[in-house]
C-alpha cells in the first residue's frame, strides 16, 4: 500500500505544482513584460503582494525565478533576510548567487569558476560593475556561441534581478544602505528590485524613508489571494473522480477551518491532506481497495480470507447485509468468492456515484451561489461539506433556498440552466443524457416562452401604466386591490409553471444523486474519516495534554486510586502532581518553605497510617528530596521560575486554573 | 451553547490573569528556608535519597510506554515521507527516544542531541555532521557555512541518510532564534529525518510560520509520567546547594590545605564579617585595619606577606574586594551568613 500512497502524493503534488504555475503565469507575464519595460533613472521596483502565507512563496518565486531567467535574464539573485544581517554580507551573497547564475547559465569552464571563488573574497559595487562590464562585453562581442545563449535571448544589457524574498524582515538599516548604493551605480549597473511583501505596500514605506523610496520607482502586483487558491485546489483535488481516496466531511471541515482560522496556508493543507492519505493506508486495511476502477477487479479477486472477513466486519456492508434475503446473507456470510463478487458490484457502485455526484454538486452549486444571501454558501466547499454531511434536502438552508429558487426571473434562470448543461455535457458520467436532453427540453420551452412572454409583459406594463396614471389615493388603492385579487386568482403563467418545473427536477435530481457518502455500502474504503487524528497531529496543544496530566493523571494512568473529583487534592496522585495543585492555589509569588510544608503534609497523610516514629527523620529527608524533584520539573515545564523580589520565593508563569 | 461557555471561560481566564496581576503586593509569608534550620541537599544526597523513593504506579506507566513503543514503526514510515515527529506531554521523553533509537535506529546513521545538556550549541550539532558523518575536516566561518555545506553535501549524495534525534529542543540552549533556523533547515533536508521533544509549555512560541513549514511537525502526545532525572540533573533548582557559589564543604577543602596562619587569617576575617551581619551598610574591612589585627595576632609581619596571603584567597574566589568611595580597599568573603557560622563552628572544635 505504500507504492499506492506514494503514487498518489506524487500525483497530488505533480497536480499542485501545475496549478499553482498557471494560476501564477498570468502574473509573471505581467512582472516580466514590466521589467522589460524598465528605462528610468530611479531603481525599478516591483513590490509583490502575496499574502500572509509565507510558506507557499517559495514556489511563486521559483516559478518566477524561472520566468525571468527564461525571458528576460539570465542575472537574478535572491537574497533572503536570514542570509543577510549586514551589508557585507548582502553583497556577498548577491556576488556569489549572480556569478553563480551566469555559470549555470553558460556552462563556463573551470577557469572561469576560479576566479569566481577569487572574487567572492572582496566584494564591493565596484567588482561587481567591473564583472558586469566584462561578462557583457563578454556577451557582446565574444563568439557568436555564446552571442546565440545569451544574447539573443535576452537585449544587449540584460537587467540584474535583485529579489527580496521576504521584505519584512529585512532589517531597515541594511536594505537602505544597499537601496543607496545601487542607486548611485544605476547607469553603469541596470538593477531591478522585487520586493516579496506579505502584508500590505504600506510596509515600504515605513521600512524606507522618503529619501531612500523616493530613489525607487515602485510597481505593485497583486497575487491571488489564498483563499481562492483553496477553493482551485479543492476543486481540484477533492471534487474529481480521478483520485480514487476521498475526504469525509469531519476532515475536510478541519482541515478547512484550520486553513481559515489559522494559517492560510495552502502548503499546510495539502499536508494535512497528506496526512490524511497515509493515515488512512496505514490503518484502514481494506485500502488496498482504494484504487481505480481497472486495479481494483484484480485486488479483488486476490483478497485472502482473512481480508474478507474484514469487509463483512464494515459497519455500513453489514447494514448491507441486513436488508438482503435471507439464503442471500447466508451466502453473504459464508461463502468468500460470493463476498467477493458483491464487492465488486458495489465498488462500480460506488464509482458511478462519484462520478454522477460532482456534476450534480456543481450544477446545485450554479444554482445555489445566484440566490440572494446565499443561504447554502457561497463557495462549492460549504456545498460540498452539507451534502456529505447529511441528507442535504432536509436540512432548513435546503428548503428556504428552493424557495427562493421558485422566485428567480427568466433570464437568471436560462443562463443557469445553460451552464448546467454545460457541466453535464463535459462530465464523464453516462447517465447524464437524459438530464441533457430534459435540460436542453427546458430551454426550448424558455425560448418559446419568449414570444408568449412579449405579451404577458405588456400586459403588466399597460396595469403599471394605469398605475401611473392614477394619481388620487382613493383609485390607487382600488387599482392595487383589483391587481392583488387577480394575481391571487388568476391561474399561474406558463412561466411559472415551468419555473416550478425545473426548479423541482432539480431537486430531484438532488435528491437521486447527491446522497452522502455514508449511506453508501463500503464506503469506508475510499473515505477517511477520522477527525481527530488530524486534529491531534496537526494542530495539537501542548498545554492542554500537561494540564490534564497535572490536573488529572487518572486520565493517563489507570488505576482506580487515582480517581478523583478534580477539586480536592487526593495525596494519591504522582508527587509531580501534589506539587502542581498546590501551586495552583497560590498568587504570582510562591514561599518555598510554605509550599514543602503543604507539600509533607500531603504526603504524610498518605504514608501517615503505616510510618513509624523511628524513621521519622529519614522519611523527611525523602520528602524534601521528592519536593525538590517536583518543584524542578516543574521549573523545567515553565510553570515557575525563580525569583529574586523575596528570599525563597518563586514566580509563578501561569494564572488562574491552568 | 457551546461557543458561549466557552466565551465565559475566556473572559474567566482574563479576569484571572488580572487579579493575579493587579496588585503589586504580594502576600506571601516571610518563612525562608534558611530559619527551617534544615540542612541543604546536594546533587548527590538528593539522588540517594530519590532512590530510595520508590516510583508510584510503575505498571502502569510501564503500560502507557509499550503504547507509545507501539507507534514506533508508524514514526519511521512517517519520517520517511518527510514528516518530523515532535513529541510532548508529561514526563521524560528520553528513555521512549532511547528506546525508539536502539530498537529502530541500530542499522542506520543517527545523531542524538542531548538538548538539556547546558554546554550544548548549534554549533556543535553541526560539527558533528560535518565530522562524523561527512568525514569533513575543516572549519567554517559562520554556522550559516557550515548549513549551505551540509545542505549542499545531502544534495548532491541522494544515499546519505541521517536520523537526528534531539532531547528538549526547547531547552535553554537551543531555543534561541537562530538556533532554531538552523535546526528547522537542516529538518527540512529530505534525507534528515528529525525527531524532537519539548517539555516547556511555551515551547511552540519559539517556531513562527516559515520555521514550522521547513519542520513540518507531526505532534505526538507522550505522556510518560517518567520523572525528569538526566533533565533536572542541570536545572540549577532554589532548593539544591548550587554548585556555582560557594559550598561549605569546598571551603573547608581549601583551607584545609592551607598553613596555619593562613587559616588564621581567614577566620579573622569570617569572624568580624559576622560580627557586622546585622549591620545592612557594612562594606567589609579594610585591609589597613585587617592588617593591624593580623598583626595584633601574629599572624604576619609584614604587608606584603598579607597581600600575598590575599591573592591567593581571591585565586581560590574564598574572598573579594570592592573598592569603597573612599579609594580603600574592603574585603568581603562572598558566602552567606549561614555557612560561615557553620564553618566557624567546625573550625572551633578542629582547634
Amino acid at each position: 500500500s505504500q507504492q499506492i500512497q506514494e503514487d498518489l502524493n506524487k500525483q497530488l503534488f505533480d497536480n499542485l505544482v501545475s496549478f499553482l504555475r498557471r494560476s501564477h503565469s498570468g502574473f509573471q507575464e505581467k512582472t516580466t513584460e514590466w521589467t522589460c519595460r524598465m528605462k528610468s533613472r530611479e531603481i525599478p521596483t516591483a513590490a509583490l503582494l502575496l499574502g500572509v502565507n509565507v510558506t507557499d512563496h517559495d514556489l511563486t518565486f521559483r516559478s518566477i525565478l524561472e520566468v525571468l531567467q527564461n525571458n528576460v535574464t539570465p542575472y537574478i539573485a535572491l537574497l533572503e533576510a536570514k542570509d543577510c544581517p549586514g551589508i557585507k554580507n548582502l553583497m556577498q551573497k548577491l556576488m556569489g548567487q549572480l556569478m553563480n547564475c551566469y555559470i549555470d547559465e553558460d556552462l563556463l569552464e573551470d577557469k572561469d569558476c576560479v576566479q569566481v571563488s577569487q572574487t567572492r573574497l572582496r566584494c564591493s559595487m565596484t567588482s561587481l560593475i567591473n564583472w558586469y562590464e566584462s561578462v557583457t562585453k563578454k556577451t557582446d562581442s565574444e563568439a557568436p556561441r555564446k552571442k546565440r545563449t545569451s544574447s539573443s535571448r535576452h537585449w544587449q544589457s540584460p537587467p540584474v534581478v535583485v529579489v527580496f524574498k521576504d521584505m519584512e524582515s529585512f532589517t531597515t538599516k541594511v536594505l537602505q544602505d544597499f537601496i543607496v548604493i545601487s542607486s548611485q551605480h544605476i547607469h553603469e549597473l541596470p538593477l531591478v528590485l522585487i520586493f516579496g511583501i506579505a502584508t500590505s505596500p504600506m510596509i515600504i514605506h515605513s521600512l524606507l524613508p522618503h529619501s531612500v523610496s523616493s530613489l525607487l520607482c515602485i510597481e505593485l502586483f497583486q497575487s491571488l489571494s489564498s483563499k481562492e487558491h483553496l477553493s482551485t485546489i479543492i476543486d481540484k483535488l477533492l471534487l474529481t473522480d480521478q483520485f480514487p481516496f476521498k475526504l469525509g466531511e469531519k476532515v475536510l471541515q478541519v482541515l478547512i477551518n484550520i486553513f481559515l482560522y489559522h494559517d492560510f496556508s495552502v502548503q499546510n493543507f495539502i499536508k494535512g491532506f497528506q496526512l490524511c492519505i497515509m493515515e488512512h493506508f496505514y490503518s484502514q486495511p481494506l485500502s488496498v481497495l482504494c484504487c481505480q476502477l481497472g486495479d481494483m477487479k484484480k485486488r479483488v479477486n486476490s483478497l485472502s480470507h482473512s481480508q474478507c472477513e474484514n469487509i463483512r466486519r464494515l459497519p455500513s456492508f453489514r447494514r448491507y447485509v441486513e436488508n438482503q434475503a435471507s439464503e442471500k446473507q447466508i451466502a453473504l456470510l459464508t461463502t468468500d468468492s460470493y463476498v467477493k463478487e458483491v464487492t465488486q458490484k458495489l465498488l462500480e457502485d460506488l464509482h458511478v456515484y462519484h462520478e454522477n455526484y460532482v456534476p450534480v454538486l456543481r450544477c446545485l452549486h450554479v444554482f445555489m451561489s445566484s440566490l440572494p444571501k446565499y443561504p447554502m454558501g457561497k463557495q462549492i466547499r460549504e456545498l460540498h461539506c452539507a451534502c456529505l454531511e447529511n441528507q442535504v434536502w432536509e436540512t432548513e438552508e435546503y428548503e428556504s433556498s428552493l424557495q427562493l429558487a421558485r422566485m428567480l426571473n427568466k433570464s437568471d434562470l436560462v443562463t443557469m440552466l445553460q451552464r448546467c448543461v454545460e457541466i453535464f455535457v463535459s462530465s464523464s458520467g453516462k447517465e447524464f443524457d437524459k438530464t441533457v436532453e430534459k435540460l436542453k427540453e427546458f430551454l426550448t420551452q424558455f425560448q418559446k416562452l419568449e414570444a408568449e412572454g412579449v405579451q404577458e409583459q405588456d400586459v403588466s406594463l399597460s396595469s403599471q401604466k394605469e398605475l401611473q396614471k392614477k394619481t388620487d389615493l382613493y383609485h390607487l388603492q382600488k387599482t392595487l386591490l383589483e391587481l392583488k385579487e387577480s394575481r391571487r386568482s388568476k391561474k399561474l403563467t406558463k412561466f411559472e409553471m415551468l419555473r416550478f418545473e425545473v426548479v423541482a427536477y432539480i431537486d430531484r435530481l438532488v435528491r437521486n444523486y447527491l446522497v452522502p457518502a455514508d449511506h453508501k455500502t463500503l464506503h469506508e474504503i475510499v473515505y477517511f474519516n477520522t477527525a481527530s487524528v488530524l486534529r491531534e497531529h496537526m494542530n495539537a496543544a501542548p498545554r492542554i495534554a500537561l494540564h490534564t496530566a497535572l490536573n488529572n493523571p487518572y486520565w493517563y494512568l489507570k488505576n482506580q486510586a487515582l480517581k478523583s473529583d478534580g477539586r480536592s487534592i487526593s495525596n494519591k496522585v504522582p508527587d509531580i502532581c501534589i506539587a502542581y495543585k498546590l501551586h495552583l492555589e497560590c498568587g504570582r509569588l510562591i514561599n518555598l518553605v510554605d509550599w514543602l510544608e503543604a507539600f509533607s503534609t500531603v504526603v504524610m497523610a498518605a504514608e501517615g497510617p503505616n510510618a513509624d516514629a523511628a524513621s521519622s527523620d529519614q522519611v523527611d529527608d525523602i520528602i524534601h528530596a521528592r519536593f525538590i524533584r517536583a518543584v524542578s520539573e516543574l521549573e523545567l515545564l515553565g510553570f515557575i521560575k525563580p525569583s529574586k523580589q523575596k528570599t525563597d520565593h518563586v514566580a509563578r508563569l501561569t494564572w488562574g486554573g491552568c | 451553547l457551546a461557543k458561549k461557555t466557552k466565551d465565559k471561560n475566556m473572559s474567566n481566564l482574563v479576569e484571572e490573569y488580572f487579579e493575579a496581576h493587579s496588585s503589586s503586593k504580594v502576600l506571601t509569608s516571610d518563612r525562608t528556608l534558611q530559619k527551617l534550620r534544615k540542612r541543604r541537599l546536594d546533587q548527590q544526597t538528593l539522588r540517594d535519597l530519590l532512590k530510595k523513593a520508590p516510583l508510584a504506579y510503575a505498571a502502569e506507566i510501564k503500560e502507557l510506554n509499550q503504547q507509545h513503543e507501539s507507534l514506533f514503526s508508524k514514526w519511521m514510515l512517517q519520517l520517511h515521507l518527510g514528516f518530523n515527529i515532535v513529541l510532548y506531554g508529561l514526563g521524560s521523553k528520553r528513555d521512549l527516544l532511547e528506546k525508539f533509537r536502539t530498537s529502530m535506529l541500530q542499522d542506520s546513521v543517527h545523531l542524538v542531541v542531548n538538548g538539556y545538556f547546558p554546554s550544548i550549541t548549534v554549533r556543535s550539532v553541526l560539527n558533528s555532521i560535518t565530522e562524523e558523518v561527512l568525514d569533513h575536516i575543516g572549519t567554517f566561518r559562520s554556522p550559516l557555512d557550515q548549513l549551505e555545506f551540509i545542505i549542499k553535501r545531502f544534495k548532491e549524495d541522494s544515499s546519505l541518510e541521517l536520523y537526528v534525534l534531539i532531547h528538549n529542543l526547547d531547552s535553554q540552549m537551543l531555543r534561541g532564534e537562530k538556533c532554531q533556523q538552523i535546526l528547522a533547515q537542516l529538518s527540512s533536508l529530505p534525507s534528515i529525518y528529525l525527531i524532537a521533544s519539548i517539555d516547556h509549555i511555551n515551547a511552540p512560541l519559539m517556531w513562527d510560520q516559515a520555521k514550522l513549514s521547513l519542520y513540518n511537525w507531526l505532534w505526538y502526545e507522550t505522556t510518560t509520567f517518567s520523572p525528569y532525572v538526566e533533565e533536572t540533573s542541570y536545572e540549577n533548582s532554589l532548593l539544591v546547594q548550587q554548585s556555582g557559589s560557594l559550598a561549605l564543604s569546598s571551603v573547608t577543602h581549601v583551607l584545609r590545605s592551607l598553613t596555619l596562619n593562613a587559616r588564621g587569617i581567614f577566620r579573622l576575617l569570617a569572624r568580624y564579617q559576622l560580627e557586622n551581619k546585622d549591620n545592612p551598610s557594612y562594606p567589609g574591612l579594610s585591609f589597613q585595619d585587617f592588617y593591624q589585627q593580623c598583626r595584633e595576632a601574629f599572624l604576619v609581619n609584614s604587608d606584603l606577606t598579607l597581600r600575598a596571603q590575599l591573592t591567593e584567597f581571591r585565586d581560590h574566589k574564598l574572598i573579594r574586594t570592592k573598592r569603597g568611595t573612599d579609594g580603600v580597599e574592603y574585603l568581603l568573603i562572598p558566602v552567606d551568613d549561614s555557612t560561615l557560622t557553620d564553618f566557624l563552628e567546625k573550625e572551633d572544635e578542629d582547634v
